[in-house]
């Protein structure tokens, strides 16, 4: 008895859970078979994996009509409707997924870093342990293609563009006085410490709608938005010292960083071909403050910096040397917020303030100026489906700059503008398919001093041809207001917007640690500010004719992978450019360009000395200078320019480095132009003074210190 | 006999701790352990695949259960260490992280989650030392100290926070005693410790008698 109710008990049992057998293949778009995809039944744990052959075949016990899921990470998710009873060899296509690691993404004139990044150019490590850059973002960036050294003048300068050209943006935020104040040949260096920020995205053209106000290039820099842990740094240097704190808490976090610097050691240790009445000193200070909510994060930004020095330069057009003493004080404030809100919506928005002034007494006159820069910004983005996203947004741009100058005893005369500039955009992102996609969108700009509308319209696209290889191509108009040398002068709205256009193809191969990229480009420009004064003065007769081009191919190689510890780059640019502006009598190539420019830097990690050496090498061809005792104008050349630079990281422990570095290590006697006479002497010949660096060479030696609760996290990032 | 006395035991606890698991929930309880022993073989023969699919298709089910996932982020954790091409690791990282997250939402105050989540960063770090140590050690410490704060007598915390440590002490030519210390410790707490469930995370123990070893 008891033998046939189980009997009858396990009948039912495997009625009731009497099992069907499903089966089918796999493939994606192609027909090729996925294997590894897990395919079930929702709801269930029946399922099974997908051979190589993409062949999947499992039992269930479900019933009737059911939802059968097919699933693996870089292919989109499939459900299908089925019926339980008839799903035999069926097939199955998966299609790829557009969040995957390996869609297309548009690269022309674009080179990005941080984790965000696709292709890493540069990382922030890299800035800091890149010998020469001195922890200067903007030293760093000079080893990329597309940039020219200027060593007397220290800013970007982007394929033939004058350093005002690039605009910089922190969070999206624009930075009206992104370099430190400076004077004459004097080289300056950017504003920001590398400390704060994860990711920069550079841009030498063709860039976005969302960017204006800049005819070259546009610096993106990024404040990190979650710092790892609490911690205190401190930093002693041959120059100054250094200190940093950061505290986090649940939501919030709270980094600041001030510092002194003095050059008055290494000036007395280093013989220096400038005369200094008071060395360099600047103290400086910035902050970040983070807020996470729910679905989205505030930033607060600030930052300081006064800055001052004293120097006697010497002057070809004296017997005297020229006496300048310049204090700089510099205020910048930026907050930005960025959520997400709705279905699909992506929230951008913040504003910025700069105020800068200047004291410059030159002699015995006296030149003040100061200028209140401010940016509004909102930017809406719809993620309307995975290949197609939407965003549009303005920027109202408010610039107040205010000079006087005060002659030796004189009474003051004064300039000044005040500009409003307010602007729109749109901006379409498409993907065609996984290996094609293109970015099209179009900005019109107010300008209320100028009392002129522009309309700018902006086209990308790339194509990928290989797994690890893909072409862009990048069209776009620019537009941007006369620097402030020339509309300080403004009357009656005389002045036109400056122009260009860029036409951008682009080749890139990215495989691991290696990255090959290829950018040819053609930029033309029309609307140049002309003048036809000496020097730019209130009674110079503007107009806005000028017009210039730029054509070159820029190289980058960057490889990690051949040689163990080993990571190098080599960027080289060629460039053909001239221009027809300022107060050129005719078209030539501006004393700034370099035809032939050639960067290598390595980075090498010895393991058993704990240290990470480095060494950079800058190389450029002869730049042209202008020689008014030839008939031809800019028909001079220098000879060419070369600086190998070192640096040394030792690390003592895991919270101590050693830092050491030289620049110019072989003493290269570089020089970047020459200054002529106004007039010429009494037999007719107009004198010259070479423009050299202040010094041949440049020590630092610094001591880092890490103070945080794991003891493992230190400063070799800010070196 | 004590052998005898100590089997029976076993089976005794083995048997209550199941029905304690059947009364709950019958039916549900055992198709869970039918799936999970299935998985656990799977991985057992190496298939690897195979079996974080299996847990994939539990963790689908099973919502409130966070098992099913940790043992996806450890099934693709423990196969991306051996692995030295870029792309199947990102795979298997990215399957580990994805699974990771979706537990690390719920529950914030879960030690093996955190200790999942720094082990996932150490595959990274021992992909591309050069890249990723600098980037990730100071966070991995931090999840360790998380860990540390939530379960201090987790013998799988204090081993795996000492063997991330005498990683980087070697290094940097440092003292390892002071972790070997802690590995000690850790052995002697794994002989005591009692997983919550019988799924609940258990292994450590011949990792941590081989790096014992290794100390001496």
């Amino acid at each position: 008895m008891k033998s046939i109710s189980t009997l009858i008990i396990l009948f039912f049992t495997t009625f009731l859970f009497s099992q069907t057998t499903l089966s089918g293949k796999v493939v994606d778009q192609k027909g090729k078979a996925v294997s590894g995809a897990n395919v079930f039944i929702e709801g269930s744990y029946d399922g099974a994996t997908t051979n190589e052959t993409g062949d999947f075949s499992f039992e269930t016990d479900a019933k009737g009509n059911q939802t059968l899921v097919v699933s693996f990470l870089i292919y989109e998710t499939s459900k299908t409707q089925i019926d339980v009873a008839n799903f035999h060899g069926k097939t199955i296509t998966l299609k790829e997924s557009f969040n995957a690691l390996d869609a297309v993404v548009i690269t022309a004139g674009t080179m990005e870093s941080g984790e965000k990044a696709r292709v890493t150019v540069l990382n922030s490590l890299d800035i800091v342990t890149t010998a020469g850059s001195a922890g200067n973002i903007i030293a760093a960036l000079q080893t990329l293609p597309g940039t020219q050294s200027v060593g007397e003048d220290g800013r970007l300068f982007v394929r033939g563009g004058e350093a005002n050209e690039t605009q910089t943006f922190v969070d999206g935020i624009r930075v009206a006085q992104p370099y430190g104040a400076t004077t004459n040949n004097l080289p300056t260096r950017g504003r920001f410490s590398p400390f704060l920020f994860s990711g920069i995205a550079f841009s030498t053209g063709g860039y976005s709608a969302e960017y204006g106000e800049a005819l070259s290039s546009v610096l993106l820099l990024n404040t990190e938005d979650n710092p790892d842990q609490n911690k205190t740094d401190i930093s002693l240097m041959t120059v100054g010292f250094g200190l940093g704190n950061t505290q986090k808490w649940e939501k919030s976090s709270l980094s600041v960083n001030a510092s002194y610097i003095n050059l008055a050691p290494y000036q007395a240790a280093i013989p220096q071909n400038v005369d200094w009445n008071s060395p360099f000193q600047s103290l400086s200070g910035e902050t970040v403050y983070r807020y996470n909510f729910n679905s989205g994060i505030l930033k607060l930004y600030a930052a300081f910096d006064s800055s001052k020095f004293d120097i006697n330069q010497e002057n070809i057009n004296s017997a005297e040397k020229m006496r300048v003493n310049l204090k700089n004080d510099n205020f910048y404030f930026n907050t930005s917020y960025k959520g997400n809100f709705g279905a699909n919506w992506q929230i951008t928005t913040g504003m910025s303030y700069g105020y800068s002034k200047n004291k410059i007494g030159l002699n015995l006159d006296n030149v003040v100026n100061d200028e209140n820069a401010a940016h509004l910004k909102l930017k809406l983005r719809k993620n309307v489906s995975n290949y197609f996203k939407l965003s549009f947004g303005g920027d109202y741009f408010s610039t107040k700059f205010d000079e006087s100058f005060t002659e030796n005893l004189g009474t003051a005369k004064t300039n000044g503008y005040n500009s409003n500039i307010a602007a729109a955009y749109t901006e379409a992102d498409i993907l065609f398919s996984k290996k094609f996609a293109a970015k099209i969108g179009l900005r019109a700009s107010n300008n209320d001093l100028l009392d002129e509308t522009t309309i700018s319209p902006r086209l990308s696209m790339a194509y990928k041809v290989a797994k690890n290889s893909q072409f862009s191509l990048a069209y776009g108009d620019f537009t941007q207001s006369p620097n402030a040398d020339y509309i300080k002068y403004a009357k009656y709205h005389q002045f036109e917007s400056e122009k260009a256009s860029h036409y951008i193809l682009n080749f890139q191969y990215a495989k691991d640690k290696q990255t090959f990229r290829a950018e040819a480009y053609y930029k033309e420009y029309s609307n140049l500010v002309k003048y036809d004064t000496q020097e730019i003065a209130y009674n110079s007769i503007f107009n806005n004719q000028g017009s210039a081009y730029a054509k070159g191919l820029d190289l980058f190689w960057r490889d990690g992978k051949s040689i163990k510890n080993l990571e190098y780059w080599i960027s080289y640019s060629y460039i053909d450019t001239e221009r027809d502006y300022k107060n050129y009598p005719t078209t030539a190539t501006p004393s700034f360009v370099a035809d032939h420019s050639l960067s290598i830097v390595t980075k090498y990690f010895i393991t058993d000395w704990r240290s990470q050496v480095g060494f950079t090498n800058s190389f450029s061809s002869g730049r042209p200078y202008n020689n008014p005792n030839e008939t031809q104008f800019m028909n001079g050349k220098t000879k060419a320019y070369n600086s190998l630079s070192f640096n040394w990281a030792y690390l003592i422990s895991q919270q101590k480095i050693l830092y050491f570095s030289v620049s110019n290590v072989l003493g290269t006697q570089n020089v970047f132009g020459y200054d002529y006479a106004n007039s010429p002497d009494s037999s007719g010949f107009y004198n010259r003074k070479e423009i050299t660096p202040t010094a041949d060479r440049f020590f630092f030696v610094g001591f880092f210190w890490t103070i945080s609760k794991d003891k493992k996290d230190n400063q070799l990032k800010n070196l | 006999m004590t052998k005898l006395i100590t089997a029976f035991a076993l089976f005794v606890i083995t048997l209550l701790s199941a029905q304690g698991q059947v009364a709950t929930n019958e039916t549900k309880a055992s198709k869970f352990e039918q799936g999970m022993g299935k998985a656990f073989a799977l991985w057992g023969e190496g298939k690897n695949a195979e079996a974080s699919d299996v847990f994939e298709r539990i963790a689908a089910v099973e919502t409130t259960n966070w098992l099913p996932n940790y043992y996806v982020a450890l099934v693709n954790t423990t196969a991306a260490f051996g692995t030295k091409d870029k792309e199947k690791i990102n795979i298997l990282l990215s399957k580990a992280q994805n699974a990771l997250d979706v537990e690390m939402i719920k529950d914030q105050n879960n030690a093996e989650l955190y200790v999942m989540q720094a082990m996932i960063n150490t595959a990274w770090i021992v992909f591309d030392p050069m890249t990723n140590g600098q980037k990730l050690s100071g966070p991995t410490m931090e999840l360790y100290a998380n860990a540390e704060a939530i379960a201090p007598n987790n013998p799988r915390v204090i081993f795996s926070k000492a063997e991330f440590e005498i990683g980087g002490a070697k290094f940097w030519g440092q003292d390892t005693k002071p972790m070997c210390a802690q590995i000690d410790k850790a052995i002697e707490l794994f002989a005591t410790f009692k997983p919550e469930s019988p799924f609940a995370p258990k292994w450590g123990l011949d990792r941590a008698l081989i790096a014992q070893k290794n100390c001496k």
